[in-house]
């Protein structure tokens, strides 16, 4: 589905990704942790399309289109979803009027009519339940207000709107407590299928165990260095990042 | 300048009547003031000398073609009385009275010699025609435009809508036009006008004076959404007693060139005036807020909040003075004044200005002018939305606020969807 060939990327002269090469294919579940400044956010924000990167070698193709050629709409379009590390707060527009903008741009571009307003209430109802969001933030400007937690359930409740095949989660659990970690991994356990892939970055293996992981990718100066089962993320979890470090010789 | 030659003989081929002597004096302060170029300090950014063409005259005389109700159509969903000129003289045939005891809502024109102690106790009494070129203009030329009477603590349940269509029947014309709005003390009202321009290219020279008594409330609404051939001057005057209130907001959506000068003058203790302006540039509009809130005696708050979009090769400007006399202790006055580029191209010159010769007053001012930010535009992009339609969305988002404050909910139901369709964008 997914499939990053030796990625470069740089910011100004700071070269940050080095060559990182990724597969994901549908029902797949990777994570990827590793050390701070190691480039695993600028991965997500390039994957999602956002422009302040340069990419300088390599590519990514999502169901063997070369994404780096589409811009940031395009993506979410085709299906690629990113949750936000900090979502941005827009006053002046209701998180209602937001996904039906973006629920029938993606409409428009599978050919179909705008939905009708009692379907997307619909729909609306059935998906934030999933991340137990209440109707009244639905009617609320994007965001405004909103504690970290419901910040990131609000990231959920988009992608349960929009069913991307692809999502990648930037350190959705940052900032949460145990109970707002426990909504935000079941809604994404509940939109897990076989169609679909998920790459969750992440700083800890706390969220490893509600996100089930297939795989466990170690990353560390712009590559990925390591990549295991499950277990691999406990082991990062215990020993810290350090013999990482020493077994690629940094 | 072609409407300023012989601008004698066709003063003297108007009507004489009670306003005669007012008109005389505001024609020989216009004469000595003429048509201010770009060396006026007051329209140094905005050089309408240039802008009024050689062909323009003072008064039409020429037979109105609009004789179907379109004009109602904007507020056909809201209740209210109907008050419909075309070319600056009252249609009654085009308008819809709602009756409300204590309140007179007519033609200005019709009403001279029903309420000639009222229109001669207060016409051009709000206004300054001795510095106002424009001002002046109208005052000696201005023969109708709406009268609002509203009677002692009568609190109007209905708004009073005030239409102005423009057709061909004025081409070169300088449309001059004229209000008076009198709030009785402890009367409320709501009053919306609307400048509806579907005829090409249309020159008006409007002011309104509005009086709010003390403990009245005022809330008036400009709008000018149908502007795109409009050259105009639209002049606000608002004098505001004790205790009373005064809101009054200009939604300005396109416009050739739009002058709009909104001026507030406390003169009783404990006065509010709420100001507040969004306006919306494109290709080469050129659209200037010029402000003045006169804090003459202590205790009376004013706000304004203003805010531009420009696109395209478009200039705005903000003007906005807060003049805060010595005796006006105790005043608290605030402006904000922002602005959004959207292309390289389009311009705003904002300058601020506060004259405070009081000591004991709070007075702040801001302005900010910037771009759609970056962070919110891909946020919205990364849901798949479009680029054109996501800087919409958030041009939508930041001028709504104006809107949010308006006082009839349809009303606001109403702009709103006319925002989005300024900004082209569905949801």
């Amino acid at each position: 589905m997914l499939h990053i060939k030796n990625l470069h990327a740089r910011v100004g002269d700071k070269e940050i990704l080095k060559g990182l090469t990724l597969d994901i294919n549908p029902g797949e579940v990777h994570a990827i942790m590793g050390p701070n400044g190691t480039g695993k956010s600028t991965l997500a924000s390039i994957i999602a399309g956002k422009t302040d990167y340069e990419v300088t070698a390599g590519e990514i193709l999502f169901h063997g289109k070369n994404i780096l050629e589409m811009s940031a709409d395009e993506r979410a379009r085709e299906g690629i979803f990113l949750a936000f590390q900090y979502p941005v707060e827009i006053p002046g527009v209701s998180t209602t009027n937001f996904m039906k903008a973006a629920l029938n741009a993606k409409r428009k571009h599978q050919g179909l009519e705008p939905i009708t307003a009692k379907d997307f209430l619909k729909l609306m109802n059935e998906k934030r339940q999933l991340v137990e969001l209440d109707k009244s933030y639905l009617s609320r400007s994007i965001n405004e207000g909103f504690s970290g937690g419901e910040k990131k359930r609000n990231e959920i409740f988009q992608m349960a709107m929009l069913e991307p095949l692809f999502s990648v989660m930037d350190e959705t659990d940052s900032g949460l407590d145990i109970d707002a970690l426990r909504i935000v991994a079941e809604g994404v356990n509940k939109l897990r299928n076989k169609d679909n892939a998920f790459l969750v970055i992440t700083h800890y293996q706390r969220l490893l165990n509600y996100i089930v992981p297939d795989f466990v990718h170690v990353m560390y100066d712009g590559r990925i260095v390591k990549t295991g089962d499950k277990n691999l993320a406990l082991r990062m979890e215990e020993k810290g990042y350090d013999w990482i470090k020493e077994e690629v010789g940094a | 300048m072609a409407f300023t030659d012989n601008i004698d003989n066709t003063f003297a081929a108007l009507e004489k009547d009670v306003l005669t002597p007012e008109r005389e004096a505001a024609l020989a302060s216009f004469k000595a003031l003429g048509v201010p170029s770009g060396r006026h300090e007051e329209w140094k950014y905005t050089n309408i000398k240039t802008k009024l063409p050689e062909a323009l005259r003072l008064v039409d005389g020429q037979q109105s073609t609009v004789n179907e109700k379109t004009a109602f159509n904007s507020f056909e969903n809201i209740e209210g009385t109907k008050l419909v000129f075309v070319n600056g003289s009252y249609a009654p045939a085009l308008s819809a009275i709602a009756a409300q005891d204590g309140v007179v809502a007519g033609s200005l024109h019709e009403q001279r010699s029903q309420h000639a102690d009222l229109i001669a106790k207060y016409f051009n009494k709000a206004t300054d025609t001795t510095s106002e070129n424009f001002a002046a203009l109208n005052t000696a030329f201005a023969q109708d435009g709406a009268f609002i009477y509203i009677k002692r603590n009568v609190k109007a349940a209905q708004p009073v809508f005030i239409i102005h269509l423009y057709d061909a029947a004025a081409v070169d014309v300088f449309t001059q036009s004229r209000n008076l709005i009198i709030a009785e003390e402890g009367a409320e009202i709501n009053i919306v006008e609307d400048f509806q321009n579907a005829a090409g290219e249309k020159f008006y020279n409007h002011l309104a004076e509005i009086f709010v008594a003390a403990n009245a409330e005022v809330n008036y609404v400009t709008l000018q959404l149908d502007n795109k051939h409009t050259t105009s001057v639209n002049t606000i005057d608002a004098r505001v007693a004790q205790d009373a209130r005064y809101h009054i907001t200009t939604l300005t959506f396109e416009g050739k060139l739009v002058r709009n000068n909104v001026n507030a003058y406390m003169d009783g203790n404990g006065a509010l005036a709420t100001l507040n302006g969004l306006y919306l540039g494109t290709e080469n509009n050129h659209i200037d807020s010029h402000i003045l809130v006169d804090h003459r005696v202590p205790h009376c708050d004013s706000n304004q909040v203003y805010k531009g979009v420009l696109d395209g090769e478009s200039t705005g400007v903000f003007n906005g003075k807060i003049f805060v006399r010595k005796d006006a202790q105790k005043t608290n006055a605030f402006q904000s004044s922002k602005a959004i580029l959207l292309s390289d191209e389009a311009s705003v010159n904002s300058k601020p200005q506060l004259e405070i010769y009081a000591d004991d007053v709070k007075c702040s001012h801001g302005a900010a002018i910037g771009q759609i930010n970056k962070n919110e535009l891909f946020y919205l992009l990364a849901r798949g939305i479009d680029e054109a339609t996501a800087r919409g969305i958030l041009t939508y988002a930041y001028g709504s606020s104006i809107i949010a404050d308006l006082p009839l909910e349809a009303l606001g139901e109403h702009l709103y969807d006319r925002l989005k369709e300024r900004l082209n964008i569905t949801f």
